[in-house]
């Protein structure tokens, strides 16, 4: 047997134990209903939209907040420009002197987490939102989050149900099938207490949240990522409001899609490293016990599988190649006349790798329940033939990145 | 936080694995099967040669030629007891006892066809090829390669295979009789092409061509897959 094989082996068990354990959870927990029902109290919030060079998306992203079910009068949109080099200050100038409900603050530049805290510090309000300006809610999506706070006072944020704007691309349909997995993952970890990331697509925090344990920290670029680290450090407890639905746009290049997945998980290794007594912590529940260890081992899994994977089609490409030049044999096509089931590969990896897939194909069905969103069956083949190839990209680049303690950049 | 989580989601992990060995376990046992029906099918055949070889002598030399090929069902079985060695491993019990099986039925063919081109007075061009898998024979996948895309271009030739570390006292005396030694200077594959002396270590495609002359005298056709 190839004794490389039992890596791969190693990463199936524990994708399959991951995929396993998200269904027990779902079993356990299924997610309510949308219903129609308001809260009792409507507090007020303040929406920051921190932006740099957003011009092409920010007043829709205004006008989506504006827009929202929630009375006027305790809603409040403060617009951060840091530093933008385009039309963006000028746009949200024209915004806000049209608006008496928008704030707009223009700021040097500093990184998203110094315009998140300005608009931390000029806001009342009791709970604090932000929504990145390439990002549009849903009309109810505010009374849904506002919901899930009054369900329990413990609950310190939430996060929405995010879906991909418009997919209409091959790249945008393949995210958009990722992001339905991550509907269904991210509702899971919630019924774990493992949420591991309060996304800057309108995550809702209550204002107690940054008077306990202070303001976003520029945390390699990923403060939506370490503030939700550092709550569960602190025992402040976060939700997903999978009814509360958020657009968001996605990159529309392969080059775009690597920079923004290399920061991302790059800002995952370097916060693991930062939080890394919570690993294997049972103080840290199942965020210290199961995401954090299984978030880890996906992300060695994946650059492990991707090596061997291509270590082995290399291989075998030049041993045919080198074959033929040996043997002086003319290429040609084996015929599939002879071909019959006794030729077809039935190991024991190949059933294990059906299960993972159908067990994903399910997850992906389940987040689509969840949260409605907009998938056909071409998006399921692209995500299948994409992903696997353009992922193992900027996990190897997340990897060197984290090893030379180089942040990823933004852009 | 429940531990009783973590251990269900484990029990149910190792089930699946479990349950996807025992799938695979039970599809090779049918492979194994496939080849130990195909092994009596051709058994009976060759039974039913020898008997009609008995029968006509050399009184219908056109019937005796036509019957007497058994090759397409042993290349056959060929390329799926390589299947079976590759998941099971060349050392398997189950694996090595039809390995035998097939040397023997090759061997019997060989005689067969030797039997009745003395009698019909016909030429066929036949290889006997020693191979090992054990390791010392790196060239024997890529002579094999050789071997299937000539027995593909060349439909009439005859290749018989043999595992040269079989340990079948049948096939030991063909090696005998054939001289086929191997040593230093000697080194596998070796080829035994109608009954002349062996001819040691790897041979291109034009190398084979050049070794078997004979192979202009027989037809082409189009390319088949049989590999060993």
């Amino acid at each position: 047997m190839d004794i490389w094989a039992l890596g791969i082996y190693a990463s199936l068990f524990l994708s399959l134990y991951f995929e396993v354990f998200l269904f027990i959870s779902f079993f356990e927990r299924r997610p309510y209903k949308k219903t129609l029902l308001k809260p009792h109290r409507y507090p007020t919030v303040s929406m920051l939209v921190p932006c740099f060079n957003e011009e092409r998306t920010l007043a829709q992203t205004v006008d989506s907040l504006l827009a929202l079910d929630y009375p006027q009068e305790k809603l409040e949109v403060v617009i951060v420009d840091d530093g933008s080099t385009d039309r963006t200050r000028a746009i949200g100038e024209e915004l806000a002197r049209k608006n008496p409900r928008i704030t707009f603050i223009h700021k040097e530049n500093g990184g998203k987490y110094t315009a998140l805290n300005l608009g931390i510090e000029r806001s009342t309000a009791e709970l604090v939102g932000c929504l990145d300006a390439d990002s549009f809610v849903a009309p109810d999506a505010l009374i849904e989050v506002v919901k899930s706070l009054e369900a329990d006072p413990a609950i310190m944020a939430v996060t929405p149900a995010m879906k991909v704007y418009r997919p209409r691309t091959i790249l945008e349909a393949m995210q958009a099938v990722e992001y339905t997995f991550g509907i269904f993952y991210k509702k899971m970890f919630d019924n774990l207490a493992a949420l591991n990331v309060l996304p800057g697509p309108f995550s809702i925090y209550r204002r107690d949240v940054f008077k306990k344990i202070g303001l976003f920290r520029h945390a390699h670029n990923t403060e939506d990522m370490e503030i939700a680290f550092r709550m569960h450090a602190n025992g402040l407890k976060i939700v997903n409001a999978h009814t509360a639905f958020v657009y968001t746009t996605v990159p529309k290049t392969v080059r775009g899609l690597i920079k923004q997945r290399t920061r991302w998980s790059q800002g995952f290794l370097q916060n693991s490293r930062d939080y890394k007594y919570m690993y294997f912590n049972p103080r840290y529940g199942n965020f210290g016990m199961l995401v954090l260890p299984l978030g880890l081992s996906a992300f060695v899994g994946g650059i492990y599988t991707a090596g061997y994977t291509l270590y082995r089609s290399a291989s075998f490409a030049w041993m045919r190649v080198s074959d033929l030049w040996a043997t002086g044999i003319p290429p040609h096509l084996p015929v599939a006349a002879n071909f019959t089931w006794y030729y077809i590969n039935t190991s024991m990896m190949v059933f294990l790798i059906v299960a993972v897939f159908c067990m994903t194909i399910a997850s992906i069905a389940l987040g689509h329940r969840i949260a409605q969103t907009e998938l056909r069956a071409r998006s399921f083949v692209y995500y299948f033939a994409l992903f696997g190839f353009i992922a193992p990209v900027w996990l190897a680049r997340a990897a060197v990145g984290a090893m030379l303690s180089r942040d990823a950049s933004w852009r | 936080m429940t531990w009783q989580r973590y251990f269900i989601a484990f029990v149910i992990t190792a089930a699946i694995f479990g349950t996807a060995f025992y799938i695979a376990s039970r599809i090779d046992s049918a492979r194994i099967a496939d080849i130990r029906s195909t092994e009596e099918n051709i058994s009976i055949d060759i039974l039913s040669s020898e008997t009609q070889f008995e029968l006509l002598g050399n009184l219908d030399c056109q019937t005796l030629s036509q019957n007497s090929g058994l090759s397409d069902e042993l290349n056959s079985i060929a390329s799926q007891l390589s299947v079976a060695e590759s998941n099971l491993g060349s050392d398997n019990p189950e694996v090595l006892q039809l390995k035998e099986q097939y040397s023997l039925f090759e061997i019997k063919d060989y005689l067969l066809l030797q039997s009745i081109s003395q009698k019909c007075g016909i030429k066929p061009v036949y290889i006997l090829y020693f191979y090992s898998n054990e390791g010392n024979c790196p060239d024997c996948s890529r002579a094999g390669d050789v071997l299937t895309y000539l027995r593909e271009t060349y439909p009439g030739l005859r290749v018989y295979s043999f595992d040269y570390n079989l340990d079948l006292s049948a096939l030991k005396t063909l090696e005998s009789l054939r001289k086929v030694q191997v040593n230093a200077q000697n080194q596998l594959p070796a080829f035994v092409i109608n009954n002349r002396a062996p001819a040691y270590g790897f041979k291109d495609l034009a190398g084979m061509q050049t070794l078997i002359p004979e192979l202009k005298t027989l037809a082409t056709s189009t390319a088949t897959s049989t590999r060993q």
